[in-house]
């Protein structure tokens, strides 16, 4: 592997020059506005986005540039208009994306991982020679230690694509809850009868010091709780030190999500639920008389 | 004027069988619509009622897509009419593969002005075709669309992004994937599985897919964590005050 370009806007997708840095010997960066981007060999920067273009509006010609530096991988983060990049310049390059979970380099040979089937599978593949873009999701690269200071910069001269128009930005409200950092989690399912009922679960997660985060029904069936607390192969990934699923089946999509829990505790009154397979400890019993039990001799 | 709703036929995840050496077994696996492609299907149709537009479904998958069961079912969910591309490479495409095709098949379509694409397969979940696809047609493309509203010659499009909520005026056409909550899909009921028997199935001819993107080496379930499967015996009361003092201790 000769060269990466990193396609970034922000902190989160910057920090895959980092771990772009131990796969290749030339580490190139696309960023919107601003500077160099440490670690870097060359920045090419293209236009910071008048308020009402969306910056994926400049796809067509980084993937230009892109095209014309022809690297063996390009990278773009895992947020969503990093992927809607991803797709176009892919596009523009003849090209697939893959949610890479891992890449391994062997002389010419990139050997990538990625999910499928809702979490079931671990799909291993060999990239075809010419370009790849891979999507990476945060803390997916190893860093190395190597700290090299910025490159050079170029300036590129880009016209946004026209067709889409900007003309409200509301920022939402900020996220009260990191579920992907969170030592301890405690999830809802559909194992709760009433809206009000939650409250049994917050209070259990106050006791433990957990965050609350829920399964795919509860944030886009009945709408309990937002969407950035839901828990599965769309929703966030997590790994704590402790997941206590509280009325949750156990679907794969839901397993996916938090599967890697160092410890996983059930609590559910169907004693044949999905969820026992995948627990450290189970309970079977009514989550109305479990957990305030459980809350209470915390 | 077309308003295109692709989708994707793939085994049921729920299905699917893990062998002792970690491969999988479809064997008992039934193929079905993508959970989060219904909601292109129900985009679609709401779309084309307010845009009197006629609604087409469109899937790239296996000869197996054309049965009846596959092309009944997607019917009943509010297209008007379905086009297919089969070809027995297809279900094992990756992204650009799968958008390659679409834009041939959509650049056979005519007056297509808009296509909705869900927001991942239920097998890959790239979350990439529409985006791919926008690129290749050249269209206006966006992801994470939440809401959609027809306003004259164009559209405007709620996006909901990490952090903010966008409003985008989009002018046709345009390839729009949606977040997994835009819509509730329709249920269908008798009368549409009795329609949807009636409605054309078009088999389109675009050629074999083009080369993949990459070999694949395995497919695998993932390394399982060791469990230790306790379930804590006796009342509730009692199995709490167990399972508070495991937890007590960590």
């Amino acid at each position: 592997m000769k060269s990466i370009w990193v396609v970034t806007h922000d902190s989160l997708s910057a920090d895959l020059v980092a771990g772009a840095r131990a796969l290749a010997p030339f580490v190139g960066a696309v960023t919107f506005g601003g500077e160099a981007v440490p670690g870097a060999d060359l920045t090419v920067i293209a236009p910071q986005p008048p308020a009402d273009v969306p910056l994926e509006a400049y796809a067509r010609p980084i993937a230009d540039r892109l095209a014309e530096a022809a690297p063996d991988l390009v990278l773009c983060g895992a947020d969503l208009q990093s992927r809607l990049l991803a797709g176009l310049i892919a596009a523009r390059l003849k090209t697939g994306v893959r949610n890479a979970t891992s890449i391994t380099v062997a002389g010419d040979a990139v050997t990538v991982t990625r999910s499928a089937h809702g979490g079931l599978a671990v799909v291993t593949e060999t990239l075809a020679p010419g370009v790849a873009v891979l999507v990476i999701a945060p803390g997916t690269l190893p860093v190395g230690d190597d700290t090299r200071p910025a490159g050079d910069t170029e300036t590129l001269a880009a016209v946004p694509a026209p067709g889409l128009k900007v003309t409200e930005r509301r920022p939402k409200p900020v996220s009260t809850v990191n579920l992907a950092t969170a030592s301890r989690v405690v999830g809802v399912g559909r194992g709760f009868a009433a809206e009000a009922d939650l409250e049994l679960a917050r209070a259990l997660a106050a006791k433990l010091g957990a965050e609350v985060g829920c399964s795919r029904p509860i944030a886009e069936g009945v709408g309990w709780l937002p969407g950035d607390r839901y828990l599965g192969v769309s929703g966030a990934t997590i790994k704590p030190d402790v997941y206590v699923a509280i009325g949750i089946s156990g679907q794969v999509q839901h397993m996916a999500g938090v599967g890697r829990a160092k410890v996983i505790v059930a609590i559910n009154k169907d004693q044949n639920a999905p969820i026992f397979a995948h627990a450290d400890y189970g309970i079977v019993g009514d989550l109305y008389e479990v957990v305030p039990a459980l809350t209470a001799a915390l | 004027m077309k308003i295109i709703a692709c989708f994707k036929v793939s085994p049921e995840s729920q299905d699917i069988q893990t062998r002792p050496d970690r491969t999988l077994s479809l064997d008992r696996a039934v193929w079905k619509i993508g959970a989060y492609d219904l909601n292109a299907i129900e985009a679609a149709r709401q779309l084309g009622d307010q845009m009197a537009a006629t609604v087409t479904g469109l899937s790239a998958g296996g000869p197996d897509l054309a049965s009846p069961k596959l092309t009944k079912d997607a019917l009943s969910r509010g297209l008007d009419e379905l086009s297919l591309v089969t070809d027995p490479a297809l279900p094992a495409a990756d992204t650009y593969q799968t958008a390659e095709i679409l834009a041939r098949a959509i650049a056979q379509t005519e007056d297509a002005q808009v296509v909705f694409v869900g927001a991942g397969s239920a097998d890959g979940y790239n979350q990439q075709v529409g985006n791919i696809l926008g690129g290749l047609l050249g269209w206006s493309t966006l992801n994470a669309v939440h809401a959609v509203t027809p306003a004259g010659d164009h559209l405007v499009v709620e996006r909901l992004l990490e952090d903010a909520v966008e409003i985008v005026e989009v002018t046709l056409p345009a390839v729009l994937s949606l977040t997994s909550s835009a819509n509730t899909p329709r249920i269908a009921g008798m009368k549409d599985i009795l329609a949807a028997g009636k409605r054309p199935v078009t088999t389109l001819d675009v050629g074999a897919p083009v080369a993949a993107g990459a070999e694949l080496i395995s497919e695998l379930a993932p390394e399982q964590v060791d469990r230790r499967h306790v379930v804590i015996p006796g009342p509730a009361a009692e199995a709490a005050a167990t399972l508070a003092t495991y937890l007590n201790t960590l």
